[in-house]
């Protein structure tokens, strides 16, 4: 096994820097210019002169190939450097709207399995009954719904019935959970239940799977109690699909609820990478990137893992 | 119609009725200042940097400029946000010849960490702006290209020694991005400021957290005693208009110092009445058409006439301001403001007759007199939804009118500028936003030497004009050399074609008193006349 999880991780590091080569080469490849953009501002006249000078202190003037062996030799160092639209280091600009996506990544996950296995495995044991065309019903309509949209149906919601807005500003749990919980528990449910949606299918779909299962059948023949037979041969070996739903979709959560973190403001990864991408800010692009990246990657390097522990088979290889 | 209906056209009819006559003095008719409370606002962009003379951007004037003063200022209370009052400076004047302004100071005003502000400070910050050392970033120096010295005889006054006389130098002074910092701090690092805020302003800084908001607390040892009025505010960064929408209607917020769109106002006064203001003015911001004079057929003034004429501006604006942020048909400066062309005048350009069936009429003849007959084009626009691509949309009906068939093509914000720059056009939109308006702060992008020239029209006597209005000291005379700029510039060669004035509307609680709308959103952010009534 630990052959196994050496190779996984050694893995690892080829795709990152793979990822860095085609990031570094392609946001390159996009027209536009930091330094334009940030000096043209809302007038939009500014010499030449001064645009060299800019590009210079960027180091925009070097060939892409030594622009990029300075970047990676920054990047072994942990320096991703500094952002070129405000001039402050990328983890300050990163720190922050980490601690928020990382939050409602997390809590979303939480809505999800709340929702999604338990209506998954009732969904499989009931079958074609009433239960299971309900659970279907609201799984295909939360795979209809884009999170957004329910986003701004809860900020009308609020507005309408009870004359109330979740907070505007980020507060850190520690600092206060209530004025917390009240400004990310709208779009953790908005999101969350998209997210149930996909894990709900998944779970529903693997169980019914696994329940005609040889193994399901000699258990039952053995006499085993039903619950110990769904809790410990059904719903474990259901599970590996599903865990991979969930992985993925933590992993996308984190970067990818642009238009989410727009309808309530949150100060969150993914707005902060369309910014970036806004500025042309290559430096923050580039570090977003190998973030999100970094996070795929290793929520796989996890998936790994856990399938090591949940299938003998993997384990035993 | 049903109550709501009937109140919101009250409302509308109200504030129009307001912001259209500008009979009501805002100092006046508001009771006197309360004193405390929170302002919170949004703000739907950032600061760079935390260095106003290197930046460009209303997202640092607005969250920051609560903490600096400047030598002098634009009346906060003064619409036309045209005339200056001292600021720091407690009175100048103007030596016979124009060649020199001095400036007496305010004793006994303080920097935020308690050492007093004299002329070293006054000096040591335009000594930045107007003669950065090599690498220290000056955006606006040569606008100060006027300026031989500035000097400091003594703690408490400051000269300027000019190179040649120029009426618009004090207005230029008042310049909202023209901090006074301190001199100690520039000394030992020229980009101190880029990172840190210390100032001698009415609020002092208390918090920025990157991408959500910025604090600022009252000052209490502020010069102007009495002032300022609030206890602090609260400076909320949001990009999204929806969201900058719910939060003033959520009452999350209570202004936002920008612009809303028509449609924003509407729903704003529809679900909160009464309490809601709206302040609207004419913008010192502009879209106009360049046309690249290097390129056939645009290096004939007959065809660039013709695509003017071919502008219904008066229909146009009727129908525009009601869907985005265009609104008023102006000349080269901005309608209300001292150097604005009269109504009467403009209407003696070509394409801003009130007949636009004769003006069509004459844009087809020119462009059959050109050879031109069945032009089509590429017409590249910025791909921002407000107002550029409608102002786009309307430009291509009204050329179609006259024959003119126009592909639109939309260029990405960020590549948009290096299109221009690069003259990668034939027609393109092109743009410009000012901090105050002043002829010799909006001009000179038109003079044939300019970076700004994107079309590349050479012409010496449009430089020639620019200079002798920005020379001339009798109102009269300036206002003579501008008349005849215009008809350079807009009718007789056309070098560009000015489509319609930006428009400039303010809904904000009706909470907030003691603030008055300007043409700039680069003005009045100062905060220290600003008081919440409950």
């Amino acid at each position: 096994m630990w052959k196994y999880l050496l190779k996984r991780f050694a893995l690892m590091f080829p795709t990152l820097l793979g990822v860095a080569v085609v990031t570094f080469i392609l946001i390159r490849v996009i027209p536009g210019d930091v330094v334009e953009l940030r000096l043209a501002g809302d007038r939009g006249s500014v010499s030449d002169e001064m645009l060299n000078a800019e590009r210079i202190k960027f180091g925009l003037d070097q060939p892409v190939w030594r622009q990029f062996v300075t970047w990676i030799a920054g990047a072994a160092r942990l320096d991703f450097g500094t952002s070129m639209w405000t001039g402050s280091p990328i983890w300050d600009e990163i720190r922050l709207r980490f601690a928020l996506s990382f939050q409602v990544a997390l809590m979303s996950t939480i809505v999800a399995v709340l929702l999604a296995i338990p209506l998954g495995v009732i969904a499989a044991l009931r079958q074609d009954t009433w239960v299971d065309y309900t659970v279907r019903i609201f799984s295909i309509a939360g795979l209809a719904t884009p999170s957004f949209w329910l986003g701004i149906v809860f900020i009308l919601a609020l507005l309408i019935l009870f004359k109330w807005l979740p907070p505007m500003v980020y507060t850190p749990i520690w600092v206060n959970p209530w004025q917390n919980l009240a400004q990310l528990i709208w779009p953790a449910l908005a999101v969350g239940y998209r997210y149930s949606a996909v894990a709900t299918r998944m779970t529903r779909s693997a169980m019914l799977e696994v329940l005609r299962e040889d193994y399901i059948r000699t258990a039952r023949a053995k006499g085993l109690v039903e619950k110990l037979i769904l809790s410990r041969h059904a719903l474990k070996n259901a599970m590996l699909p599903v865990l991979t739903v969930i992985a993925i979709e933590f992993a996308f959560l984190i970067g990818g609820l642009v238009v989410t973190e727009q309808v309530f403001n949150l100060n969150g990864v993914g707005l902060l990478f369309v910014q970036a991408v806004a500025h042309r800010d290559y430096t923050l692009i580039q570090a977003l990137v190998m973030l999100v990246a970094g996070i795929f990657i290793l929520m796989n390097f996890l998936m790994d893992i856990m399938y090591a522990w949940l299938d003998p088979r993997i384990r035993y290889r | 119609m049903g109550h709501r209906g009937l109140r919101i056209l009250a409302l509308l009819a109200s504030f129009t009725l307001v912001a259209g006559t500008g009979l009501v003095d805002p100092a006046a008719a508001q009771d006197k200042p309360r004193h405390g409370g929170e302002l919170v606002f949004v703000v739907p962009s950032e600061p760079p940097s935390y260095d106003a003379h290197q930046e460009e951007t209303f997202g640092l004037i607005h969250p920051m400029a609560p903490h600096y003063n400047t030598l002098v200022r634009v009346d906060p209370f003064d619409k036309t946000g045209t005339k200056p009052v001292p600021d720091l400076a407690e009175s100048w004047n103007i030596s016979k010849d124009g060649l020199i302004y001095t400036f007496k100071l305010h004793r006994g005003v303080k920097f935020h960490d308690g050492s007093e502000m004299t002329s070293k400070d006054v000096k040591a910050s335009y000594d930045k702006i107007i003669f950065p050392p090599a690498g220290v970033k000056s955006l606006r120096k040569d606008a100060y290209r006027v300026v031989e010295v500035v000097e400091a005889p003594d703690p408490y006054t400051v000269r300027f020694r000019l190179k040649w006389p120029e009426s618009s130098l004090l207005l230029n002074l008042a310049s909202p991005w023209n901090w006074i910092y301190k001199a100690d701090l520039l000394a030992k690092d020229m980009h101190w400021y880029e990172k840190n805020v210390m100032g001698t302003g009415p609020f002092t800084f208390v918090e920025h957290v990157k991408g959500s908001h910025w604090v600022g607390k009252k000052n209490p040892n502020y010069w102007d005693k009495g002032k300022p009025y609030l206890d602090g505010y609260r400076a909320i960064f949001i990009s999204a208009s929806s969201a900058q929408v719910a939060a003033i209607r959520g009452e999350r917020a209570h202004i936002q110092f920008r612009s809303f769109s028509p449609a924003e106002r509407d729903s704003l006064v529809q679900a909160l009445g009464p309490k809601i203001t709206v302040q609207e003015s004419p913008w010192d911001c502009l879209n106009f058409v360049s046309m690249h004079h290097e390129k056939k057929p645009f290096n004939d003034k007959r065809v660039r006439r013709a695509l003017s004429l071919a502008l219904d501006r008066y229909e146009g604006s009727k129908n525009l301001s009601k869907i985005t942020l265009v609104r008023d048909v102006g000349g080269i400066q901005v309608p209300g403001t001292p150097w604005a062309t009269p109504p009467a005048e403009l209407e003696k350009l070509a394409g801003y007759g009130r007949d636009i069936n004769a003006n069509r009429a004459e844009a087809r003849k020119l462009l059959k007199e050109a050879g031109a007959e069945g032009l089509s084009f590429t017409f590249k626009n910025r791909g921002i939804p407000h107002p550029y691509e409608p102002v786009g949309i309307w430009l291509i009906d009204q050329w179609r009118q006259i024959g003119v068939t126009v592909k639109q093509e939309f260029i990405e914000a960020s590549a948009y500028h290096p299109m221009l720059k690069r003259g990668d056009f034939e027609v393109a939109m092109d743009f410009q936003c000012g901090f105050i308006v002043e002829p010799d702060l909006d001009l000179p992008r038109f003079l044939s030497t300019s970076d700004a020239n994107y079309g590349k029209h050479k012409d010496t006597v449009i430089d020639d004009l620019f200079q002798k209005q920005a020379r001339a000291m009798e109102p009269e005379e300036r206002r003579k050399y501008l008349r005849a700029f215009e008809k350079r510039l807009l009718d007789e060669e056309a070098h560009v074609i000015y489509t319609l004035q930006w428009h400039r509307i303010i809904p904000h609680s009706s909470k907030v008193k003691g603030w008055t709308i300007t043409p700039s959103h680069y003005l009045n952010n100062q905060l220290d006349t600003v008081w919440l009534s409950e």
